[in-house]
């Protein structure tokens, strides 16, 4: 996957190419999001991968009343917006031209913000599950190992996030 | 944050603990128009090139002062990365909750 994204230089659109077997990963992480939002649209958050993604606002424990205030007023957007960007993500895999194997498909700029959000909500939620640590090096592990196979999944999302944040900064 | 790019080790940030209440490494100056201060703090899974991204798209901030931030996130623990009211505050924690960043905010 040496050029996963590539910026197309006659407009602000994204040129992706995706092996058959990371668009299915893809696609496998977009429904275990869908999931995970669906159970955590209530608001009740003991799951700490939704902690993670839906983190208090205020760090003062007596602001109490200023967060349940601030978290009727934005979660439920917060929540929609995962969703939507999930919805984008499964819409551009399902819109995708495959040819010898591999998913050919073009991002707008506002797709491709998509994209971002839902690569990183899929580290931030795999990563929380896993319960990773800075310092590991998951470089050298082997996919076919189903004890290692999540960890090299969250390698990989770290690999194509890197490659999406070089060609949009 | 991981520091991200080689494969090996896509950059994240440092451990997420539960926060203690700490004065932010700010002035001790208290701007009246601006009692509130949001701060981004360090997490195992972010990428460094990801926050500081994000610290741009978000707050317009240059790459310079983007990236500044990011690293006081990952060698110190936490940065403040904006100051305003209460409702400016509550806007850009959300605006950073919704991509993925660990924020909060705190008086001044």
């Amino acid at each position: 996957m040496a050029r996963t994204f590539r910026r197309n230089r006659s407009s602000e659109e994204l040129a992706v190419v995706l092996e058959a077997g990371e668009a299915a990963v893809l696609t496998r992480l977009c429904e275990e999001l869908t999931t995970l939002l669906n159970a955590g649209g209530g608001g009740e958050q003991s799951d700490p991968v939704l902690e993670r993604l839906f983190p208090r606002a205020y760090l003062d424990p007596t602001e109490e009343e200023a967060e349940a205030e601030w978290q009727r007023f934005v979660h439920d957007d917060l929540v929609d917006g995962r969703r939507q960007a999930v919805a984008t993500v499964e819409g551009s895999l399902a819109g995708a031209l495959v040819r010898r194997g591999r998913f050919e498909l073009t991002l707008s700029q506002e797709q491709a913000q998509a994209w971002l959000a839902v690569i990183n909500d899929a580290r931030l939620a795999l990563g929380t599950r896993l319960n990773v640590t800075e310092d590991m090096d998951l470089s050298r592990l082997n996919p076919d190992d189903p004890d290692t196979a999540p960890y090299a999944v969250y390698w990989w999302l770290g690999v194509l996030e890197e490659r999406l944040v070089d060609v949009l900064l | 944050m991981t520091p991200g790019d080689t494969p090996g080790h896509p950059g994240q940030m440092g451990t997420l603990e539960t926060p203690t209440i700490v004065e932010p490494d700010v002035d001790e100056t208290v701007d009246v128009a601006r009692p509130w201060v949001v701060v981004v703090w360090n997490d195992p899974i972010n990428l460094m090139s990801y926050v500081v991204y994000v610290f741009q798209k978000l707050f317009g901030y240059s790459r310079e002062k983007a990236t500044k931030l990011m690293l006081d996130v990952h060698h110190k623990g936490k940065a403040a990365v904006s100051f305003g009211n209460r409702e400016q505050a509550e806007a850009d924690v959300s605006r950073l909750h919704a991509h993925g960043l660990w924020a909060t905010m705190e008086r001044d």
